[in-house]
Formats: structure tokens, C-alpha cells, sequence
């Protein structure tokens, strides 16, 4: 299996060859924090930070104009409206640098829902056709990683067109798919020697032995389901969050989305924008009725989703990344692996569930 | 008649309607020439003004914003423009630190009868609020919405946009 | 007796009278702590008191004392900042005073996780923080750094004149003395300095990092509309969906002008953002303005009238002639 390698002078000419006809976004400083910015010439990108925000920002950006629309009145009969829509397609060619493999695992779980049989979102899969992901892989692992408890790990390279290792003087670089093996070659780059190859799977190693053992999450959607109706472990579970909404927009694997039309005047735009399942808005019903009205259905409704609903729906696969930023910017810190995991021990003697509950 | 520069700017004016909207009623009528720049919205007493209405026009492209009410102790409703001269002048002591403009925002009173100092009023203001020119305003957002942040700038020759000096606690 | 052991025996009598007391527990690792909701022995057992217990508990109490009907007595540990949101909230009549038990103690500030992160460069996987006198240690499997804790106190901490809960029910260990503060915030100071437009140009660039997740708004222990928040309502229709510089910086508008004279100054809004935006300059300058203009100082007298609910025929402080 061949790699190639890049130093890191050279990756930066790689950036600025890229950022010629196409929008990169990179890690970059935001005023002390780190998120996905444009990369022009000039700007550092960072690419061993991994941002607060995630990368599915490059094909499910926070606000999108769907269409502009514009209302004409027929001046011989006021009565008469004509409305001009507009379509508004995206077509920039982008890639997306920096991202970890948690992020772009982000990428499986929005594609099934966005792009599949039954359903095809053209804004969504233009922008997915028109959009790379060069992902690096992690050499630390926090105390909020878990990813490789959830189908992932540090060098997962599903969802990513080239994987990139960092490794003492630069990145071990593997096109992973053909248009990922074509971004390569418009890069200095050389072919790998072993020792290089050595090194980026010592890297990766290191940081399986620093996250730990995983967790076994397979028994959660038939454990959470079981809970569905314990409206007493939800009300316990959800007791300390404040419903904002932090963790819904951090999350690499969230994609629900809300549709308005901001109109002025005679014209306006339809907007597709972020929306959060932890407000309670969220399903509130024009009658008045709102069938998850307190934050403990909301919780539930959160962690079934992710841990239960989505796998039974889609072969299995966990609607978490295991990224951590749901725990780290929860003002609260609520941790979304101590609930699943209450569900699981739920039932089991209390001993026994202590023993078991892992951080 | 527009102001003497001949550029038209966008003043928005709150006005009560029993004092102020009276004011201006009979400056009309007594045909006292005034710039047109300010657009007049009607509210039953100065003490219905939320200082968000203010911020919002702000916010949204208002170049200035007129707020006149009811001379204090001649208000309608007895006390309505009590609350609004404590509101409207803690807005106009807090836009500072957002980088607006504390002066393109004013507030006064102007009583019924008062058509004269009506035109000085608008006259004044807007003459004030063209030397300060258009408002500057927020622009972009994040992402892709940057980008057009940074082509911008550059072509107008600032270059690339990055972060001023950052102020945390 | 060690303070936390004095509280805990505080609680411990006073809990068959409560529904719950609010306090805080270890958290997911090391450097997080989290709300703890206690209700029985086992989970006082659980109970933890150090500068990483940064949360306000006050938040939680308006959704849980009210409802017709609503009878439940709360218990909460408050720093001194947050029994100011608690007098607060007593003052507008948001919470009665008689269902609400505060357990004071004498603070001496809290640890802000960015200054500590930032001091701890190169030390990962911190296993473990003692607090030592005017020291921190952090541990990790391979380091071990010592910070001085002035260097990683949150920046709050730095003009607070309430170390002590205000009029707390009852008070474990001894009181801090308070000591002389600046009247404003140096980063205040700092930013006044700057001409309008760059401050015009700071606010446009921070409010395009902005997520409108609401997570300040959501730690407010102010924020009491909760579900009815104007921000998110569609009629009337202040904001629009769009997540531009421009409807974020209008929601920072709307918070603001909404705490005008409620602001006790928690900071929970700067430590909650997830984009670490410094949204305490706002809410330092309307405090300030407040306290010019009204004499009025937030959370402090649960008798006192909310400046803005009230006024005087001949203001003092107010030139109303003008221009």
C-alpha cells in the first residue's frame, strides 16, 4: 500500500494552488478560538487545532438562500399578482482542510438522509459533489473523544477524499478516493518511504492507546427504547440542561434544518438555516400543541435519535461521531455517553450499574 | 425638499401622537419647508417605544433615528414619557460601546403647538446626521459568507480583513 | 471541619424540609464539574465545593418554583454572584423568597477553563487539580504544571465585590474579606479607548463567529421567558432565521436591552459561549450607564424597584432641555 509524503512548506503552496479556483476552508484562528475560515494566501491555517465548529459547514452551511422570489402587481388590475422565483444552486467548487475523521464521518450520516433513493436534496448533493474533504488524522485524543466506540477512530478515513497523517516534518498523505488521488496531484508531493509509513501508523497507535478502551454501544437502540416511556430517568437525565442548542449546532452528524421566508417589502428569500431539537419550538404546532414540551422529551428525543432511531433506519450506523464538542461546550456539561450508558445499565442491579458506567 | 447636498439619507422618526405628531401636523400646515430624509412612524405616546425599535432601525440601515414625545409633565397619559426619558437616554449613554453612533440617535420634545421648533428639530438633525454621513453597516457572516467579506476588502485595496486586537475578560 | 464539610452538614439538616438543593459534583474529568441536583443522603455524598464550580445554579430556579400551585421549597449553594441573581429574581417577584434556601460560602473566585488551558500548554490528559493556597497543580500521567491561581481566575472574579452571598440562609466556613477593586473592568477600559469605528469593526467581527445557539441566553439566570423568547419568536418577527453579522449582533441588542437594570454581572453568558465571544463588555457598559444614571446597583436589595419600572417628575442625573 503506497503513500505519499508532503513537507510542510510545501503544504502551504498546496493550499494557495488550491485556493486559486476553489474556496478552502481550513482551520484558522477566530479571535482565540479555532473554526473553518477561507484560506487565502497569507492566512496560517492550522491544521493541528481541531475547531469548535464542525465541517459539514462546507456542504450544510448555518444559513442558506434556497431562492429569491419577487412579488410584480399588474398596474391594470391590482388584483393581479405575478411572483418571480429565482433559484439560488450552489455551485462553488470547495474543499474542506483540516477536518479530523470524526468530523468527516459527519458526511456518512448526512448523505443517507439527504441523498439516497427516496430522497435527493439538490442543494445539499450539489454542494457534496462540488466539495473535497482532506482530512488529517489525530495524534492526541482528548477526554471527550470517543469515536472509536462509535464505528470510528482516529484514522478513519470514510467520508474523506485524502487522509493525511502528521508525522515529524509533514503528512504521510493517502488518496482515499479518485478525486482525492487527483487533489494530490496538484501538490509537491513524494512518494513515502517506509519509515514514514512506520511513523504514521506509530502516530495512530499512540493515540488508540490514549483513548482507551471503547465502549460497547450496540444494545443502546433496544436499551433507549426500553427507557421511552420512563419519563422519571428522562426528567432525572435532562435535569441540568438549559435547552440552548450548543450541542445541536457543534455536531458534525446534525442536519435538521428550518425553512423560512424573510420577505421586505415586495421581494424577499427563502432561507434554509440550522435549526436545534432542543428548543422548544422545535415541534411546536400551529394549534398550540407541542408534543415534546418539556427538555426531558426533548433529551430523548436527542439521544434516541442519534443512538437508536437513526441505526435501526440505516444498518447499524450510530448518528455520532464521537467528537466530543457536544460535551466540551455544554455549559453544563452534560455528557451525551453518560446518558446513553444509564440507559444501558437501567435495570441492572445498582452495584452492578456503577461498576459499569464508564467515562 | 431634500437636503441642501442633494443626497437623500434615511432618517426614521418616532413620533407620540398627541404631542409631537400634532407638532409636525402643524408645521405642515403652516407649509415651514423641512428636508424630506426622515420618515415618520406613528405611536400613541413616547412611552410605547421600546429602545429595541430604535436599535433595530439601526441595525437595519437607518442612518438616524428621531424619537419626540410630549414635553415631561405635559405627557397624554400623565407619565408615559416619564419611563421613555429614563429608556431613551440610557440607550443613547450605552450605543457607544457597540460602535454606533450616539449621535445619530436623538431624542426630544416637541409639543402640539410647537410647528417651528418642529422644522428646527428635523432641520437640524438631518442636517447633523449628513455630516455624518450613511451609516456604516454589518455586513456578512460566517463560512462561505466571509469569502465575499475578503474579495470585497481586497479589491478596495484594505486587504485581507484579519481580526483586530482581541478584548476578552 | 473543612468548608464543604460544614456545608454538607447545613444541607443535611435542612433537607427534610426541601424538595432538593442545588449544588455541583465531578463532572466528566478533571477540570469539569457539573450541577448536581440532590435530593437524598446518596447524592449529597456527591457533593463538591472548589473554583471549577463555575456554573450559576440560579438559572434553574425560576422553572422550578413556578406554576399555580407550584408549592416546592429549594435549596441552592451560591458564590456571591450568583446570590446576586437570586435577590434578583426576588426583587422582580420571579421567585418567592420564602421557597428559595441559599447556602452561602466565601468565594474567592472561580478558574476560567481558557486561561487554565492556555496555562497548561503542552500538559495533556490532566488527571487531576489541587488547589493549594494561591496555587494550582495539574496533573497529568507524564507532567505536571503549578499555575499561580491569579493567573488562570476568571476575569470576572477581577472587579467583584462579593465574595460572600448576600444574605444567604446560612454560611459555611469563615467570610472573605473583600478588598478594594477597580470601579470599571479593565477590559472595559481598554475598549472605551478605541475610536467608534474600530469598536463598530470589533462587534462586526466578532458577531460573525457567532452560532446563535443561545447558549448564553439559556445560562442567563435573567432570562426567565425561556420558550417565549422575542428572539425566536416569528410574530412579532424581530429577528430573521439568517445567521448574518448583523440579526446576531441584534440578538446581543435584544439580550442587553432586556437585562437593562437586571444584569448582576454572573459572566455566565462569556463562559458559556461556545466561540468565547466577550459578550461581559456589553453588559459591563449598561451596568455601568445604570449605575451612572439611576444610582442603582442589580441584586443587591430584594426591596429595591427596578430602575427602569419607575421614575422621577425632575430627573437629576437627565438633561432633558437638552438641545
Amino acid at each position: 500500500m503506497s503513500r505519499q509524503f508532503i513537507s510542510h512548506d510545501k503544504m502551504t503552496a498546496w493550499l494557495d494552488a488550491l485556493s486559486r479556483d476553489r474556496a478552502v476552508l481550513v482551520p484558522m484562528d477566530d479571535c482565540g478560538t479555532v473554526t473553518f475560515r477561507p484560506y487565502v494566501p497569507g492566512r496560517k491555517a492550522l491544521l493541528d487545532k481541531m475547531p469548535v465548529r464542525a465541517p459539514k459547514e462546507g456542504v450544510f452551511p448555518q444559513t442558506e438562500t434556497l431562492l429569491r422570489f419577487k412579488y410584480d402587481k399588474d398596474p391594470e388590475n391590482l388584483d393581479r399578482v405575478k411572483v418571480q422565483v429565482r433559484e439560488v444552486l450552489p455551485t462553488q467548487k470547495a474543499v474542506v482542510v483540516g477536518g479530523r475523521p470524526c468530523g468527516a464521518r459527519g458526511q456518512l450520516i448526512l448523505d443517507r438522509v439527504y441523498n439516497c433513493d427516496t430522497m435527493r436534496d439538490p442543494y445539499y448533493v450539489s454542494r457534496r459533489e462540488n466539495t473535497l474533504y482532506v482530512t488529517v488524522a489525530c495524534t492526541s485524543a482528548e477526554s471527550t473523544c470517543f469515536c472509536h466506540s462509535v464505528g470510528s477512530g482516529p484514522d478513519d478515513s470514510e467520508g474523506s477524499d485524502v487522509l493525511l497523517v502528521p508525522v515529524e516534518g509533514g503528512y504521510v498523505a493517502e488518496g482515499v478516493t479518485e478525486r482525492g488521488r487527483e487533489l494530490l496531484a496538484e501538490g509537491d508531493f513524494e512518494s513515502a518511504s517506509q519509515a514514514r509509513m512506520d511513523e504514521a501508523g506509530a502516530v495512530i497507535s499512540r493515540t488508540r492507546g490514549q483513548l482507551g478502551e471503547a465502549h460497547d454501544y450496540s444494545d443502546a437502540p433496544r436499551k433507549l427504547l426500553e427507557r421511552f416511556d420512563d419519563m422519571d430517568f428522562w426528567n432525572e437525565q435532562a435535569a441540568i440542561c438549559i435547552s440552548c442548542g450548543a450541542c445541536t449546532y457543534l455536531c458534525p452528524t446534525c442536519y435538521c434544518f428550518n425553512m423560512t421566508d424573510e420577505q421586505s417589502g415586495l421581494q424577499g428569500k427563502r432561507l434554509r438555516t440550522w435549526d436545534t431539537c432542543m428548543s422548544f419550538e422545535f415541534t411546536l404546532e400551529g394549534s398550540g400543541h407541542n408534543p415534546r414540551p418539556t427538555k426531558a422529551h426533548r433529551l430523548r428525543n436527542r439521544m434516541g435519535h442519534k443512538f437508536a432511531y437513526y441505526p435501526e433506519l440505516h444498518e447499524g450506523l450510530i448518528a455520532c461521531c464521537g467528537c466530543g464538542r457536544c460535551i466540551k461546550s455544554c455549559p453544563v456539561s452534560l455528557d451525551i455517553r453518560a446518558v446513553v450508558q444509564a440507559a444501558q445499565n437501567h435495570n441492572a442491579v445498582p452495584e452492578e450499574a456503577e461498576e459499569k458506567a464508564d467515562a | 425638499m431634500s437636503a441642501p447636498d442633494g443626497r437623500e439619507l434615511r432618517i426614521v422618526g418616532f413620533l407620540c401622537n398627541w404631542c409631537s405628531y400634532g407638532g409636525a401636523d402643524t408645521a405642515g400646515v403652516g407649509r415651514f419647508v423641512q428636508p424630506t430624509d426622515l420618515r415618520i412612524v406613528r405611536v400613541p405616546c413616547s412611552g410605547r417605544i421600546d429602545p429595541l425599535f430604535i436599535v433595530r432601525a439601526l441595525i437595519s440601515g437607518a442612518d438616524g433615528v428621531l424619537v419626540s414625545g410630549c414635553h415631561p409633565r405635559d405627557c397624554h397619559y400623565a407619565a408615559g414619557n416619564y419611563y421613555a426619558r429614563r429608556r431613551l437616554e440610557m440607550l443613547k449613554q450605552f450605543l457607544p460601546v457597540t460602535g454606533i453612533d450616539p449621535a445619530r440617535f436623538e431624542y426630544t420634545w416637541v409639543s402640539a403647538s410647537e410647528g417651528q421648533r418642529w422644522q428646527h428639530v428635523v432641520t437640524t438633525f438631518t442636517s447633523r446626521i449628513h455630516d455624518l454621513g450613511p451609516a456604516p453597516r454589518m455586513t456578512g457572516g460566517n463560512g462561505y459568507a466571509e469569502l465575499a467579506d475578503i474579495e470585497r476588502a481586497v479589491q478596495a485595496g484594505q486587504g485581507c480583513p484579519c481580526h483586530l486586537k482581541e478584548v476578552r475578560s | 471541619m473543612s468548608v464543604l464539610q460544614e456545608l454538607k452538614e447545613q444541607i443535611r439538616a435542612a433537607l427534610p424540609e426541601l424538595d432538593m438543593v442545588l449544588g455541583w459534583e465531578q463532572g466528566f474529568d478533571a477540570l469539569h464539574m457539573r450541577p448536581l441536583f440532590i435530593r437524598t443522603e446518596k447524592d449529597l455524598e456527591r457533593l463538591v465545593l472548589n473554583p471549577l464550580c463555575v456554573h450559576s445554579l440560579a438559572t434553574y430556579l425560576p422553572g422550578l418554583l413556578r406554576g399555580a400551585g407550584n408549592d416546592k421549597k429549594v435549596g441552592l449553594v451560591v458564590k456571591g454572584c450568583d446570590s446576586r441573581a437570586v435577590i434578583q429574581l426576588v426583587q422582580e417577584k420571579l421567585i418567592p423568597r420564602d421557597r428559595v434556601v441559599m447556602f452561602g460560602f466565601g468565594c474567592n473566585g472561580i478558574v476560567s477553563l481558557q486561561k487554565l488551558e492556555a496555562g497548561a500548554q503542552g500538559c495533556s490528559g490532566i488527571g487531576s487539580v489541587e488547589f493549594a493556597g494561591d496555587k494550582v497543580v495539574l496533573s497529568a500521567p507524564d507532567t505536571k504544571v503549578e499555575l499561580p491561581f491569579a493567573e488562570i481566575r476568571s476575569g470576572k472574579c477581577e472587579t467583584c465585590r462579593y465574595h460572600n452571598a448576600i444574605d444567604a440562609d446560612h454560611f459555611a466556613g469563615a467570610r472573605v474579606e473583600e478588598g478594594a477593586v477597580p470601579a470599571k473592568h479593565p477590559t472595559l477600559e481598554e475598549f472605551e479607548k478605541l475610536p467608534l469605528s474600530e469598536r463598530f469593526a470589533f462587534w462586526q467581527e466578532q458577531m460573525r463567529r457567532c452560532v446563535r445557539c443561545y447558549a448564553c441566553r439559556n445560562t442567563c439566570p435573567m432570562c426567565v421567558c425561556r420558550d417565549h423568547c422575542i428572539a425566536t419568536s416569528r410574530n412579532p418577527h424581530w429577528l430573521t432565521q439568517e445567521s448574518s453579522t448583523a440579526e446576531n449582533f441584534m440578538f446581543q441588542m435584544i439580550h442587553v436591552m432586556h437585562l437593562t437594570g437586571r444584569c448582576v454581572e454572573c459572566g455566565e453568558c462569556e463562559r458559556a459561549c461556545p466561540l468565547d465571544i466577550p459578550l461581559m463588555l456589553l453588559r459591563r457598559s449598561m451596568n455601568g450607564v445604570v449605575r451612572e444614571l439611576f444610582a442603582y446597583e442589580s441584586g443587591t436589595d430584594p426591596d429595591a424597584t427596578p430602575p427602569l419600572l419607575t421614575y422621577q417628575v425632575e430627573e437629576e442625573t437627565i438633561n432633558e432641555r437638552g438641545w
